[in-house]
């Protein structure tokens, strides 16, 4: 067994920090504020590949795998999950794409989202459909070549700025199976009867996008049905791993970035004549921090892992890794803030930041709750099944 | 044409440090790449895409740790790179002097026509060894450039110089020439994913000093380090921080509290 990463994994680490320092840092406030997509850095993001990187070389990514995605994504959001979720989430929807679209959707789609030329953003959430997936009401049904698509979804990243989007909706509601009869269709945002509306507000990653999109008898072609019609759940279930692990990863980096912004702070900042890093109160919650990051880091990394070599254990796994490391990422934030005492609680400094951001991550994806249930679904052999 | 650009892993300190004897402690030193050799290679590899050179070759002395710094010039777009080191380059304190010996033997089986180097290294901080390469290879030199324009056809690099006291110098330089690079020639770039991936499988060729016809005895250099020592800070600076108004204010109360009065 090794636990050492390969040395073109260390290299794309370095290099990733270094552009996080050097472009996201300075520009993170401002966009955490204004609530602005920074397209300038994911401008710069996509020149060096960090734009879905897990899609093949032929279609212009670079054919990395789970483990490099989270190393990626980590990086990034130890230095600003806002900016961070805008690069690792410009290519959402890419996976549905690269598994079962066809050929012509690849050589148009893929390309143009890992050059930064477009976004891509998958709808499946609605008012009414959260974690309960299968209650979804949007409806496309089929007219001559075209499928017609009519309903609303909710909390769509990249609502606002994403040039084509992967929607999943109702095709078939006369199947009685519960998982089947839903199909993903591929709509451009440009199509008439498509309309945005970008959701303010939010706690935390305000650089991201975030809208509710209304399809109102919006045409596409027939050619743009993604993978097998009434199949559209169960294709959607299989990226569950990857997409789970990859938001560990950003668990894991937001524990980190709250990790080394509490260290610091805490070897400057003096109280009765000494560092407040000397107190032993302060020790022992850096020493948490630090311990639980690099536990949920190595379980993310497990998760990584088995999604490639072992899809058996990947369910459970991903689960795990986004459970612990989104709490872990929550409670480091949450100390963090703590170790700055006051000054934690402005925005001066970036800590106040990061408690805001963390939450998303217990939230998106699949809720800590439903990731519980599928862990003990999964211990308990029941299934399918939520 | 083809281009060797020479680049060192620096060792750089943070705020706190000990210093063992004659050397800062190994523990509170990080490496990296020299920053102006970053330019240096920026400056190759778009002479490569701009198809005027057919071969970036990258050269740096060092212990097996720097492969890392130079794998990071062949994911930058470096065709290959060539690393000098021997146990007994370790043992001494190289000086301007051993590494233009060392450089120079691999010049000589290279055969670059043009050579880019960093103005100088963040850590020893000469600024001598890109010049003093040029004078024993007999190739034309220019120091200190912040400007390059190439003319392959008539072999002749247009450069601009950075002087003393804010004088910039427009100069010719005939090919084949050493440059030594400034920072702000160019911006350099984020190594690409796919760069990464490429610089795993690109060659690093090691030599020793047998390979590149020297003997211990060659490198041990005329410098040794006596002592090592923190200077004493004799006084503090301060940097005025704040808008125009917030500036001036402070700026006035402290003149007024140096006794400087209108």
């Amino acid at each position: 067994m090794d636990f050492d990463l390969t040395d073109e994994q260390k290299q794309l680490r370095e290099e990733v920090r270094r552009f996080a320092d050097n472009e996201i840092r300075p520009i993170a406030s401002e966009h955490d504020r204004e609530e602005s997509y920074p397209y300038e850095v994911v401008e710069k993001a996509a020149e060096m590949g960090l734009i879905a990187p897990h899609v093949p070389v032929e279609y212009g990514g670079v054919g990395y795998s789970a483990i490099e995605n989270a190393i990626i994504i980590e990086e990034l959001f130890a230095v600003d999950p806002g900016i961070g979720l805008c690069i690792s989430g410009a290519g959402f929807g890419a996976e549905a794409i690269m598994e079962f679209g066809t050929e012509e959707q690849k050589e148009e789609v893929l390309p143009a989202v890992t050059s930064g030329e477009s976004l891509l953003g998958s709808a499946i959430s609605e008012p009414q459909a959260g974690s309960d997936v299968t209650s979804i009401a949007t409806r496309a049904e089929k007219d001559g070549d075209e499928w017609v698509l009519n309903g609303s979804k909710m909390w769509i990243t990249n609502g606002t700025v994403g040039d084509y989007f992967v929607v999943l909706c109702e095709t078939d509601p006369e199947i009685e199976d519960r998982y089947s009869g839903y199909s993903q269709i591929l709509v451009e945002a440009d199509r008439d009867g498509f309309e945005a509306e970008k959701i303010t507000g939010k706690m935390g990653v305000r650089a991201s996008d975030t809208a509710e999109v209304y399809l109102d008898d919006v045409r596409v072609p027939e050619e743009n049905l993604v993978g097998q019609r009434g199949m559209g759940f169960l294709q959607l279930m299989q990226f569950f791993d990857e997409t789970r692990t990859a938001i560990a990863a950003q668990g894991v980096g937001i524990a980190k970035g709250a990790t080394e912004r509490a260290l610091e702070y805490a070897q400057e900042r003096e109280q009765f004549d000494r560092p407040i890093s000397d107190f032993q109160a302060i020790k022992h919650k850096l020493a948490e921090m630090r311990t639980n990051t690099e536990a949920a880091r190595w379980l993310t990394y497990c998760s990584a892992w088995s999604v490639d070599a072992d899809p058996d254990r990947a369910t459970a796994l991903a689960s795990m890794a986004k459970e612990f490391a989104s709490r872990i990422a929550v409670e480091a934030a949450d100390e963090a803030v703590q170790i700055h005492g006051g000054a934690g609680y402005v925005d001066d400094h970036d800590v106040e930041r990061l408690y805001r951001d963390a939450k998303i991550t217990q939230i998106y994806e699949g809720t800590t709750e439903i990731q519980k249930n599928i862990i003990a679904r999964e211990l308990l052999g029941d299934g399918i099944g939520v | 044409m083809k281009v060797l650009v020479t680049v060192k892993e620096v060792a750089e300190v943070g705020d706190d440090f000990a210093i063992e004897g004659t050397e800062i402690a190994e523990s509170d030193l990080e490496y990296d790449l020299n920053e102006w050799d970053d330019y240096a290679i920026e400056a190759g590899v778009r002479l490569a895409e701009d198809g005027i050179a057919d071969e970036v070759v990258a050269l740096t002395i060092g212990p097996e740790r720097s492969e890392e710094t130079i794998r990071m010039a062949l994911a930058k777009g470096a065709d290959r790179a060539v690393r000098v080191w021997d146990d007994a380059i370790a043992d001494s304190f190289l000086d301007v002097d051993t590494k233009v010996d060392l450089l120079e033997a691999v010049v000589d089986e290279e055969e670059p026509d043009l050579v880019l180097t960093g103005v100088q290294a963040a850590d020893d901080a000469f600024g001598a060894t890109g010049v003093a390469l040029a004078e024993r290879i007999g190739f034309e030199h220019a120091a200190v450039v912040n400007d390059l324009e190439l003319d392959a056809d008539a072999g002749v690099a247009n450069v601009r110089r950075e002087l003393e006291g804010g004088v910039e110098e427009l100069t010719e330089v005939d090919v084949p020439a050493v440059l030594t690079v400034q920072t702000g020639l160019n911006e350099p770039r984020y190594a690409s994913l796919r760069g990464i991936r490429q610089a795993q499988r690109k060659e690093i060729a090691t030599k020793d000093l047998a390979d590149v016809g020297l003997s211990p005895d060659d490198v041990e250099g005329a410098l040794t380090v006596t002592s090592m020592y923190e200077p004493e800070s004799e006084s503090d600076a301060e940097i005025i921080e704040g808008d125009a108004d917030e500036a001036a204010g402070r700026l006035a109360e402290v003149l007024r509290e140096k006794g400087v009065e209108a």
